[in-house]
């Protein structure tokens, strides 16, 4: 990977101005937040607190049971670590079936090119609620229901036709010349896509990865039909365990909402440094 | 290059699709045109799900919906990818924050707005009127005329971090040597949106608009959380209908009909859309 | 290239190969809700002691998505063995041939509330196993009826003491009596059909061949409920609330009366102790009786059960008298449970005492439609987009059509 950073070239072009920046960047964070701060301040709140007419913008006792209840009296751990396999099973197989499909689709031309693309969209077309009684024969004739892999499998039908469009779009995106050099210099096709175009392509990548991720770790209905063992629920059925059929323990969803979607965010915070293209980098200087 | 080689990249990824979808799709088709005890009837689910007038009414909504959502989207995604695609101190942290709306569970993410939205516990109308923007609260899911309005913007906020994304992801894929010519030719940063980011970003806008399209006609969790589809089937859509003919009313017949019927109807549109993004595509190599 | 078929068909060949659990014999899967899953565990314990050989796996559902997921598993011929259904859902699958009859499972017939028996027949055999019944009442906020000058000890007995009750509570913010027309369709059906019931209409006639719903005394009853709303008696929120966000502006402070069953009284004991509670039955139009819905809960076998013998002794053993008292939230289904100690708190007598006045809806395929066609007339009301006869007119128009 050439990741030399894109800062010393950026350096001299004319950029946005800072108080366009500024004001840009405090409309996002205010935009982006203020439902997800008031979570946490609802998650701190006490019972008799989370409903009062005027709403209260800060808890009188501010508390942490909530969280306790969540970490230590719930399921949500446990449905965390099955969280975790599924979205990883199913963003890295979705990935990898996504990255060959779409080399086939934006660097060659073959007959039935479009149908086949399109193809890769039915799945997407029939509404949920169509779809979730026949899938679950399908899963049952394959033996998957209550299993990590009948999740997985079943989230492709989610990931994998928007991962393969979009990483079609990307690879056109990056110039074909780099690669006609290559196949002159005689590497195979599989090289070519390794050590040229994925490279070239890592924000697309990236965001594809988070895409598939994000996706599946939210999914409810597909996970509450298919998945009716505790060994097997994830998050989303843990957060509607926290309701009953009259009520709803606010205060525990909020908390458990923050310890979903806290960690992802930071792991986006840590990663995100990837999402710098190789081109920016220079690699057509020469 | 024309040969089948591309063909073979792709089948793993088609046999895996095939196998989910294969059966659902027969299935839906074959209900669609069956009673209940499995005995073929014709059109008639068809005529049954297309004679009330809420189909109408669900299917004008629906429109107003995804047109909406889209526009909004879109916008603000690609603004928000401009600016995210600077350089500035505390960058990653913007970045990661503005991932939080796409990242809240959709359900929770839709009890938390709709809360905030009420007329009497809400925070927003407690805000408006606290700084006298409103005279008194709004009943913005209460009202015929706020309402669908009031959905689309929470789905706008809930989406448009994946096209900001999906487009700075593109920006950053843009090679320098595009950026030096335009400045050689002396565009200033607005030019070098117009004339650098916007054309080359172009392909992945498109295909992400398709999938909001999509996705915008299955999107039932906002509206079905919130509203239901009410007050008085303002907010229903399409997708809302059949998930009700199947699962409220356990009409799984009529349900598979309207499926078909929306399948077809987003089948055409999605084909008119690789149509002209074939073609555009063909321009550009 | 080849590899990456290979790579394809190897991936195919690994799911394929995946083996299903086999269902084990004696092996019974019961689904039950979250709510009661701690007793539930406890009866399994029991069972299993009384019945060795027989081993019970209980799979928790929650209510967020019940109705979808039950019905994927049965139509899908994967269901477990029990499942844990409102009685309301029971008609629509018996029509679809989802469940096991259970009249052979059934016992002391005459020991159950007439009413919750009759919800699940259909066709004249009983398709699911009741165990918990519960109505509505009026839950009431006894310091505000004593500002209002009204006696917070003395239940109202007719609407038109309700409405002017509820006028006399109406002031500094508070919304006298709430009423619904928001959220999930039931909300509104439970809180206003009773209503149509008390004053001599319905929706359908009792041979299901006629539509009542825009006769007079069904319009009486409409504009009675929606006119709480159109008087400003009930909050501007109406049509955004469902029952828990009334209980919530309730224990806000800002609704001092509104209709909900026993279930509500220990959460607002919690989320505002200082809350002085009361509760009523529903008052009745002069000269006539009051009414409610019957909700509640039973056992189905779906037909795609691995163990239906075993199944149906473990919902035997859970019906018994003592279990179905034990393990019920509200009220058991049957009558000689009622005899047990955790019913006789004061505070739940106007709920028990309105139990006899519980009815079933009645058992159409098309009810869920028709219920639909109704709650979107109420919601016009609300709207303020037609007047009542008008909206119920519509409303029997489109009812027709579903017959």
């Amino acid at each position: 990977m050439s990741a030399i950073p894109s800062e010393a070239g950026s350096l001299t072009r004319p950029g946005l101005g800072w108080p366009l920046i500024l004001l840009g960047s405090a409309l996002v964070v205010f935009v982006c937040l203020f439902p997800f701060v008031w979570m946490g301040v609802s998650s701190i709140k006490e019972l008799r607190e989370l409903y009062t007419i005027p709403p209260h913008w800060w808890p009188e006792n501010p508390t942490l049971a909530n969280y306790e209840k969540v970490i230590f009296q719930s399921n949500i751990p446990r449905y965390f670590l099955n969280s975790i396999i599924i979205s990883v099973g199913s963003t890295g197989l979705a990935l990898i079936l996504a990255i060959f499909a779409a080399n086939g689709f934006a660097r060659f031309r073959f007959r039935g090119q479009a149908f086949w693309q399109s193809c890769v969209l039915v799945g997407q077309l029939l509404p949920t609620a169509a779809i979730i009684v026949p899938l679950f024969i399908t899963l049952r004739v394959l033996g998957l229901v209550n299993t990590y892999w009948g999740l997985i499998m079943v989230y492709m039908i989610i990931t994998l036709p928007l991962s393969v469009w979009m990483l079609t779009s990307y690879f056109r995106a990056i110039p074909i010349e780099l690669e006609e050099a290559a196949i002159v210099d005689g590497a195979s096709r599989l090289r070519i896509l390794f050590a040229i175009t994925l490279p070239l392509s890592l924000p697309g990548i990236m965001a594809v990865l988070v895409y598939a991720f994000i996706t599946t770790w939210n999914e409810f209905i597909f996970a509450l039909c298919f998945a009716t063992d505790s060994s097997v629920k994830t998050l989303p059925i843990g957060l509607a365990e926290f309701s009953t059929e009259f009520n709803t323990d606010w205060g525990a969803v909020m908390a458990a909402s923050m310890v979903m979607t806290v960690p992802i965010a930071l792991l986006f915070l840590i990663f995100q440094k990837h999402f710098v293209g190789g081109l920016t980098a220079g690699a057509t200087k020469g | 290059m024309r040969s089948n080689a591309g063909l073979v990249f792709a089948l793993p990824a088609l046999v895996v699709l095939f196998m989910l979808i294969a059966y659902p799709v027969v299935y839906t088709g074959w209900l669609s045109v069956t009673d209940d005890q499995g005995n073929l009837v014709g059109l008639k689910n068809f005529s049954a799900v297309l004679r009330p007038r809420v189909t109408t009414q669900a299917l004008w909504n629906t429109l107003w919906w995804v047109a909406g959502s889209i526009v909004f989207q879109v916008l603000l995604g690609v603004a928000t990818a401009i600016l995210l695609n600077q350089n500035f101190p505390g960058r990653a942290l913007v970045r990661s924050v503005a991932l939080v709306p796409w990242i809240i569970p959709g359900i929770v993410a839709a009890t938390t707005w709709a809360w905030m939205f009420h007329t009497e516990f809400g925070i927003i109308n407690y805000m408006m009127t606290g700084v006298g923007i409103l005279p008194e609260p709004i009943g913005w899911l209460t009202r015929g005329d706020t309402v669908l309005p009031a959905m689309i913007a929470i789905n706008v906020w809930k989406l448009f971090p994946f096209v900001a994304i999906m487009v700075l992801a593109a920006l950053q894929s843009i090679p320098n040597d595009l950026y030096e010519a335009a400045r050689m030719d002396g565009a200033n940063y607005w030019g070098e949106i117009r004339h650098v980011m916007l054309p080359q970003i172009r392909p992945v806008v498109t295909a992400v608009t398709l999938l909001l399209v999509i996705w915008g006609l299955n999107a039932i969790t906002i509206i079905y959380a919130i509203t239901r589809g009410g007050p008085a089937n303002r907010t229903l859509i399409t997708p809302i209908q059949i998930f009700r003919l199947a699962f409220e009313a356990v009409e799984f017949n009529q349900a598979a009909a309207l499926s078909v019927l929306f399948f077809a109807v987003v089948m055409v549109v999605v084909f008119v859309y690789i149509r002209l993004l074939a073609d555009r595509a063909g321009e550009g190599t | 290239m080849n590899a990456q078929t290979r790579t394809g068909l190897l991936a195919l060949a690994l799911l394929a190969g995946a083996a299903s659990l086999p269902a084990k014999a004696g092996e019974v899967t019961w689904w039950a809700p979250n709510w009661g899953e701690a007793r539930a565990r406890e009866l399994v314990q029991k069972f299993q002691a009384a019945n060795p050989g027989i081993t019970v796996k209980i799979e928790v559902t929650v209510s967020n998505g019940l109705p979808e997921r039950v019905l994927t598993a049965m139509r899908s011929g994967a269901g477990p063995d029990v499942i844990e259904v409102q009685h309301g859902w029971v008609n629509g699958y018996a029509q679809n041939d989802l469940v096991l009859p259970l009249d052979d499972t059934l016992q002391d017939k005459a020991d159950y509330q007439k009413s919750a028996l009759d919800y699940v027949t259909w066709n004249g055999k009983a398709w699911a196993v009741p165990y918990r019944i519960e109505t509505h009442g009026i839950i009431y906020n006894k310091d505000h009826f004593k500002e209002a000058g009204l006696d917070p000890d003395k239940p109202i007995e007719t609407w038109d003491g309700l409405v002017a009750a509820a006028k006399a509570l109406t002031k500094s913010g508070r919304s006298g009596f709430g009423i619904t027309g928001g959220g999930e369709v039931g909300n509104t059906i439970f809180r206003s059909l009773p209503f149509i019931w008390m004053a001599g209409g319905d929706i359908l006639s009792a041979d299901q061949k006629q539509v009542l719903i825009n006769k007079p005394e069904a319009v009486k009853a409409v504009t009675f409920y929606t006119d709480f709303y159109k008087q400003g008696l009930a909050p501007k929120s109406t049509l955004e609330n469902d029952g828990l966000s009334l209980r919530r502006l309730f224990v806000a402070g800002t609704v001092s009366a509104y209709q909900s069953g026993q279930f509500d009284l220990p959460a607002i004991a919690k989320e505002n102790p200082k809350l002085s509670l009361g509760a009523m039955p529903i008052p009745h139009p002069e000269g006539k009786q009051t009414a409610a819905i019957l909700g509640g809960w039973s056992y189905v076998i779906p037909k795609a059960a691995k163990n239906p013998a075993e199944a149906k002794k473990l919902i035997q053993f859970l019906s018994t008298a003592e279990n179905q008292a034990f393990y019920t939230d509200t009220f058991p289904a049957r009558i000689s449970s009622l005899k047990a100690e955790r019913f006789q708190d004061p505070m739940l007598k106007p709920f028990a005492t309105m139990l006899p006045y519980g009815r079933p809806v009645p058992a159409h395929k098309n009810w869920v439609k028709m219920v639909q066609a109704y709650f979107d007339g109420i919601q016009r009301i609300l709207l303020g987009e037609q007047t009542v006869q008008k909206s119920m007119d519509q409303v029997a128009e489109e009812i027709t059509a579903l017959l």
